[in-house]
This record gives C-alpha cells, sequence and structure tokens, in this order.
C-alpha cells in the first residue's frame, strides 16, 4: 500500500470510528431525543440535502467566508510585508495589531451589525477583520525571519535594495504567508457561525439558531457535522496548496 | 598596486555591556591572484575582517580598498561563500541560485542557464542543476555555494570557513577540489580557517591573527609548496610545525 492509500484508509478508520463512538455514546450512555445517534441526523441530512437546504446554508456561510477572506488577506500580506520590512512602519502600526488582535471578531459583532445591518457586508466584514491581523502578524514574522546569509549573499552578488526584497524576502515569507492564512481560514469558521448566530437571514449559524428555537435536535447535528466537515475539507485544500508551493523545496511544510 | 588593501582597519563594538574591540590595527595587502588564509583561534576577528572587507560592517577605524577604491558596502566585486548554507535559496533549484547573480544583472534566461551550467560543471555537479537546496548533502550544498560566486566573476572570493560544517573525508575532498578551482580561474581567494592543516593545504600565504579581543595580523608566512599539496611530505610538515608554532603561542598565551 503506498503512503497516500495509508493516510486516506487511516482518515476513513479515523471517521468510522468517531461516528462509532457517537452511536455507543447516544445508544447506551445518553439515551436521550437531546442527543440523537448519527444514524437519524444522517436520514435528516439526506432530507435537508434533498430539499436544497443544506446547499443553501453552506453556500451562504462559505460565501461570506471566502469574500471576507480574500479582502482580509489582501489588505494583511502588504501591511505584514511592511512592518516587517521598514522598522518605521513597525513602530507605528504594531501597537494597531497588537491592540486589535486581543478584541476579538466576536466582539465586533455589535458594532458591525450596527455599521451595517445584518446583510452581507457586517459578515464580511468580521470575517476580513478576524483574517486581517492574523495575516498580518505571521506575514511580518516571516519577513524577520529570512536569514542573514541570504540576504547578504544577494547584496553581494548585486542586488539592490528592490532586488533584495521582491527576489529574497517575499519568496522565502511566502510559506510564512500560507500559514497565518490557513490559522485565518480556522478563525473564520468560528466568526461566521458566531455572526450568524447573532444576526443573519440564512447561514449555518442560522440553522444552529433556528434548531435551538424550534426543538430540532437532529438539525443541529447536521450544522455540526457540516461545519466539522467542512473545516476538516477546507483545511485540507490549504494544505494541498502550501504543499504545492512550498512543500517541494521546504519538506517541513 | 594590491587588489584589496586594508589599512590600519580596526572593529569597535559599542552595546549596552560596554565596548568591544573585535579587530585592532589590521594592515595587509591582498596580491592579484593568491590565495590568502586568514587564520586564528575563534574569537580573534577573522570573521569580523572577512565582513569588513565584504562590506557587510564599516571599519570603525582604518580604511579598505578595493582596486584603490574604498570599500563602502556590499557589492558584485566581492562574491562571498557563507559559513552555514543557509544563504542559498531554498525556492530554487541549484542551477538558478548559480544563476542568481546573472539574473540581477538582467540575463536573459537562455544565457545566464547556459552560464550557470558551467559554473555547476566547474564545481563537479554536472546534471544535479534541477534539484533544490534541501536535496543536496552538505558538501553539495557548499560547492553550489561556490558556482553561485563564482558565476557572477567577482574581483575576489571571501570564504569564511566553507568547510566548518563538513565531516573530515568530504572537507578533504572539497580542499583538493577549491585548489583545483583556484587554479582553473585564477581568482584572488581570501580564505578564513582555524583549521592549521587546511590553511597549509590551500594557501600561497597564511596569515595568523592573535588571539582576541583586539585580534590583529601577528605573522605572514609564504608558503611555495606545489599543487596538489602532499600532506605528509616533510616540506608540508615544516610549514605545518611553524604556523603551528605561532598559533600555539596565542592559545597558551591567556
Amino acid at each position: 500500500m503506498n503512503g497516500r492509500a495509508a493516510t486516506v484508509a487511516g482518515y476513513l478508520a479515523g471517521f468510522a470510528l468517531l461516528f462509532a463512538i457517537w452511536h455507543l455514546a447516544a445508544t447506551t450512555i445518553a439515551r436521550s431525543a437531546l442527543f440523537p445517534p448519527p444514524l437519524p441526523v444522517l436520514e435528516r441530512a439526506v432530507v435537508l440535502i434533498e430539499d436544497n437546504i443544506l446547499q443553501e446554508q453552506i453556500g451562504a456561510s462559505l460565501r461570506r467566508i471566502l469574500q471576507g477572506f480574500l479582502i482580509g488577506s489582501a489588505v494583511g500580506i502588504p501591511i505584514g510585508l511592511a512592518i516587517g520590512s521598514f522598522r518605521p512602519v513597525r513602530a507605528l502600526l504594531e501597537p494597531w495589531t497588537e491592540f486589535f488582535r486581543f478584541i476579538p471578531a466576536v466582539a465586533m459583532i455589535t458594532v458591525a451589525v450596527i455599521w451595517f445591518g445584518i446583510g452581507e457586508e457586517s459578515k464580511v466584514f468580521l470575517i476580513a477583520y478576524t483574517t486581517v491581523f492574523v495575516v498580518i502578524i505571521s506575514t511580518a514574522a516571516g519577513v524577520g525571519a529570512v536569514g542573514r546569509d541570504k540576504i547578504r549573499a544577494a547584496q553581494c552578488l548585486g542586488a539592490t535594495r528592490m532586488q533584495v526584497f521582491r527576489l529574497v524576502a517575499l519568496p522565502a515569507t511566502v510559506p510564512y504567508i500560507l500559514t497565518g492564512m490557513r490559522l485565518a481560514m480556522a478563525n473564520s469558521f468560528v466568526t461566521i457561525v458566531a455572526a450568524e448566530l447573532v444576526a443573519s437571514n440564512d447561514g449555518l449559524g442560522k440553522m444552529l439558531w433556528d434548531a435551538r428555537l424550534f426543538m430540532q435536535v437532529e438539525d443541529i447535528f447536521v450544522a455540526l457535522v457540516a461545519l466539522g466537515l467542512l473545516g476538516f475539507v477546507v483545511d485540507r485544500l490549504f494544505r494541498l496548496a502550501i504543499r504545492a508551493f512550498a512543500g517541494r523545496f521546504n519538506p517541513t511544510m | 598596486m594590491a587588489l584589496v588593501s586594508l589599512e590600519g582597519v580596526g572593529k569597535t563594538y559599542r552595546g549596552r555591556g560596554g565596548a568591544w574591540e573585535a579587530v585592532r590595527n589590521f594592515t595587509l595587502d591582498l596580491e592579484e591572484g593568491e590565495f590568502f588564509c586568514l587564520l586564528g583561534t575563534s574569537g580573534c576577528g577573522k570573521t569580523t575582517v572577512l565582513n569588513m572587507v565584504a562590506g557587510f560592517e564599516p571599519p570603525t577605524a582604518g580604511r579598505i580598498l578595493l582596486d584603490g577604491r574604498e570599500v563602502k558596502g556590499p557589492g558584485a566585486d566581492r562574491g562571498v561563500v557563507f559559513q552555514g548554507h543557509d544563504s542559498l535559496y531554498d525556492w530554487l533549484t541549484a542551477l538558478e541560485n548559480i544563476a542568481f547573480g546573472p539574473r540581477l544583472r538582467g540575463m536573459g534566461r537562455a544565457a545566464r542557464r547556459a552560464h550557470a551550467e558551467r559554473f555547476l560543471e566547474l564545481v563537479g555537479l554536472a546534471g544535479q542543476g534541477g534539484k533544490h537546496p534541501a536535496e543536496l548533502s552538505g558538501g553539495m550544498k557548499q560547492r553550489i555555494q561556490i558556482a553561485r560566486a563564482l558565476a557572477n566573476d567577482p574581483r575576489i572570493l571571501l570564504m569564511d570557513e566553507p568547510f566548518g560544517a563538513l565531516d573530515a573525508l568530504t572537507r578533504a575532498t572539497l580542499q583538493g577540489e577549491l585548489s583545483r578551482i583556484w587554479a582553473d580561474t585564477g581568482k584572488t581567494v581570501l580564505f578564513i580557517t582555524h583549521d592549521i592543516e587546511e590553511a597549509c593545504a590551500l594557501a600561497t600565504r597564511i596569515g595568523v591573527m592573535t588571539r582576541g579581543p583586539g585580534g590583529t595580523l601577528k605573522a605572514v608566512l609564504p608558503v611555495d609548496l606545489p599543487f596538489p599539496r602532499e600532506r605528509t611530505s616533510d616540506a608540508f610538515m615544516d610549514v605545518f610545525r611553524r604556523v603551528h608554532a605561532l598559533i600555539h603561542e596565542e592559545i597558551v598565551r591567556a
């Protein structure tokens, strides 16, 4: 068996074990309508998929995550590069990042709703907000971690300051940027659910909230499992992207 | 005129803990085509001397001239081979690393590829150009560093204990290769080491430094032995003993 097949087999066995434990816990320990075993949840999921409801909720959440995540990354990467490259910029902007990163996106939901209402803008803003600081910090750290000899080598090969930045600092920082984005993606999942719980017309968070209101316990579990699987798949895709981009020269990635 | 002149060069670091004099009144002329080994105990300031010639650090006293012009910072006329191999670019192949200097000067893709292939062959790695540094052994990485520096055609090659981290056999092999490359290219070399045998095997002149702090040039010995050097010959042993005596004085002078 080759390595990839072994990994896939391991994942499948891991998930199977997880669902087996869930089944046992629900049928022997809990034995309550409030904790359904996997099978009724699966049946409910099939119904929701057939009615195109689950897809719509996932689509709504995923679209917001993607938009906010891309905006946050697009803003965060250049700021992180500037902070890492120029001492005055660091002195000026580091207080900002050190200040805002302790105000979690969840705490910003209230102002986001006041400013942007309960529509798309408030969610996209919150995801961008939660993304931008993680990306800034890891990008700046990446620039700071570029080996001194790498820069010196370029200088004594005749590189200008701009060439050192473009051809050495930037590519050396890419793995840090991608790692920051991966962390930010995980944060985005936390934030989108919280935001949709509080104020939204659709999305997985809204689905959780409605299911609680109407005591549709299976729906709650469908949303939870969907979140877990979605995050798992997105993170895998990210890891593949990082590996395709950086792994061939950096086997530790 | 000497290729490189160090005129009363000194370096004092000033920090929170006070001043630290690394190098004091260092004077030396390097002639075109010679292989100069600067030898000293650890902490004597030999790497600081190299860093000042490379332009990475400015001297705090005296001045350094290259072709009669004062050194003001790093430049393409001085190629550096670093002790560690962190200076290679992980995201580029071995060949792209070697072609980095020509790329900075705007040489076309095909031309710089052909140019880099020549230097890959010079360091004995023909056919390995497609590998990334992570796939190369420590000795191969140092060969790539040497090729990268030479492909940029510098006036002088500055080498900071380039074989210090290698095992003894690889080190001896690379010393032999470096001698051959030096003979093939006719480059001037300033080579930093604390290894007496290495200095005796490579150098046309050996400079011995006093121990730090405030290390300075203690003595310069010409080494008039033919290449390749026969390390077990009486003549080689004689040079070794003379250099060893000079270094030993510094070790016991505590």
